[in-house]
């Protein structure tokens, strides 16, 4: 069974023993990481959680590479937020480069707009960076390991109802009935004489807006057939299993890790509490 | 008022439906895989998953209106997933985002609610309908350009920004004065009333919660406060665009098709 990212983005974890963890492991893992995001405000604690998120991402066995997937967010991010201190802000330091951009006499004295690089400006810039990397490791492991099985019968073992654990399965599989929804009216488009690739931009923009009217009634006529589907099952939305065929149970190494990451967090909390 | 009582008393009790679970879970389906191209082919740079053109909206605030707090729920785990992956937050900060596309639902299920606006969309001037996004679209954003040039500069330096503000804000008030006779022109003067209303502060709502959690109150924001503005403006400029133009033509056009098959909630659930 593919993890929601292998089928978004063709990344998985490799590591067995991780995937063979609880799901509300798998689940918390991750989450603790995101919670000492708060506390990592220098650039060595946002290193040091930069390097263990690299590292839980390593032990589960999701190849690095997956970063690849992020480069345009990470390259944006972090020219964003170069451009943030430097263009927008003066941060106060030692002056590595400034340049006046603009300058106006205004009523109530003289408006600079300048780049002013400064040693503290790059430091901020630097663990901000850092940050986006640990926060991009922890959201990568928890796609790259959670698959949408795990979250259907997890909600199953904690006794949800159907309703929630349907909607959850129809969540996954609808992304791709909506893809292949959208192929059949780009046909049909195309068919009745539309070319996309000679249509100008806005216009282009336009033709796929306008498509929207037929996705969500293919949408509607794929509902009702799917509910229809589950009333003469005579499943009620707010009815709970009676057993699972799957039973989910905490083991030693889900422990561990669980408590691993309590303790990452809160060493995280007590090292930016001390600086 | 004792027939009102009667009336609600014989009143079958309305249901959570399969219906309504399926096409939630559709809907949310399709605001991801939406929100996931707007954000990759209109990107407010520097900030991912805010984009220039956020077609998902014009999804699920439609269905907020149609189907109350399954709207909402779709705009809130769409623009979770979309924290996640392409946008790489993390699992807390996506948590915290997300609400912004929740809000952009609820803000004109409430504005409908309140005004107690039927869902009647049927057009009495063809051109008036399709002057109206143009004209609340372009004065809202001239009217949101002129206070952050206030707010930024004006307040600080006077002169020659002031003199920008009050051109602007002149402008855009004019322009979406204009936008709201041509709404009350066009149909259901109550509906058209409530539709700008929804657009404008649905837009605002959102932008403030979105740009705020992305760059001021986070667990950490991810962006630096600074960027504020930037991303701000590029967000409530974006939604002005979708929601006046693809998403007031979705209501129009499917409306009909909404309470035809029964989906049209009358509370918030069913």
């Amino acid at each position: 069974m593919p993890t929601i990212l292998g089928e978004l983005a063709g990344v998985e974890a490799r590591s067995k023993r991780y995937m063979e963890l609880h799901v509300l492991t798998k689940i918390a893992l991750p989450l603790f990481l995101s919670l000492s995001l708060p506390f990592a405000r220098e650039l060595h604690q946002a290193l040091a959680l930069a390097l263990i998120s690299a590292l839980a991402c390593a032990a589960a066995g999701v190849p690095l590479s997956a970063l690849k997937k992020y480069l345009a967010v990470v390259v944006s991010m972090s020219a964003f937020i170069v451009l943030a201190f430097s263009l927008f802000t003066y941060i106060p330091g030692k002056v590595l480069y400034e340049v006046t951009l603009w300058r106006l006499q205004a009523e109530k004295g003289v408006f600079e707009w300048k780049i002013a690089i400064t040693d503290a400006s790059l430091r901020y810039s630097t663990a901000f960076i850092l940050r986006i990397f640990a926060m991009i490791l922890s959201a990568t492991l928890l796609l790259a390991s959670v698959t949408d099985r795990d979250l259907v019968w997890g909600l199953f073992s904690l006794r949800m109802p159907f309703g929630v654990c349907v909607a959850a399965s129809l969540f996954f599989r609808g992304i791709h009935l909506f893809v292949s929804d959208f192929h059949t009216i780009r046909e049909a488009m195309i068919a009745r004489g539309v070319d996309f690739e000679r249509t100008p931009l806005a216009r282009r923009f336009m033709l796929y807006a306008n498509a929207l009217i037929p996705l969500l009634s293919l949408m509607i006529t794929r509902s009702y057939e799917v509910s229809l589907a589950l009333e003469s099952r005579g499943i009620s939305p707010g009815s709970r299993s009676a057993s699972g065929y799957y039973t989910y149970k905490m083991g030693r190494s889900d422990y561990a890790i669980t408590a691993a990451g309590v303790g990452l967090m809160l060493a995280f909390a007590a090292w930016g509490w001390l600086t | 008022m004792a027939s009102e009582t009667q009336a609600r008393e014989e009143a079958p009790r309305r249901k959570v439906t399969w219906m309504h679970i399926v096409t939630f879970a559709f809907a949310t389906a399709i605001s991801y895989v939406l929100a996931v191209v707007s954000s990759l082919i209109f990107p407010v740079l520097g900030a991912p998953g805010v984009s220039a053109l956020y077609i998902a909206a014009a999804i699920y605030v439609p269905l907020g209106i149609w189907m109350g707090m399954w709207g909402c729920l779709a705009g809130y785990i769409s623009c979770f997933f979309l924290g996640l992956y392409p946008s790489g937050y993390s699992p807390v900060q996506s948590f915290v985002w997300s609400w912004a596309d929740f809000i952009e639902a609820l803000v004109p299920a409430l504005i409908y609610k309140g005004l107690k606006a039927e869902l009647d969309f049927t057009v009495k001037r063809p051109r008036a309908a399709k002057l109206l996004p143009l004209f609340i679209s372009t004065g809202t954003i001239l009217l949101l350009l002129g206070v952050v040039v206030q707010v930024l500069w004006g307040a600080t330096f006077g002169e020659p920004f002031t003199t920008i503000y009050v051109a602007l804000v002149y402008i855009g008030t004019a322009l979406a004065a204009a936008g709201i006779i041509l709404g009350l022109l066009a149909g259901n003067p109550r509906t058209w009333a409530a539709q700008i209303l929804s657009v404008i502060g649905a837009s605002f709502c959102s932008g403030i919660w979105g740009a705020g959690t992305l760059t001021i109150f986070n667990f950490p924001p991810p962006l630096p406060a600074e960027l504020f503005w930037p991303v701000f403006v590029g967000w409530v400029v974006g939604d002005l665009i979708v929601l006046s133009v693809i998403s007031t033509a979705l209501l129009m056009a499917l409306t009909p098709v909404f309470k035809r098959t029964g989906l049209l909630v009358k509370g918030w659930w069913a």
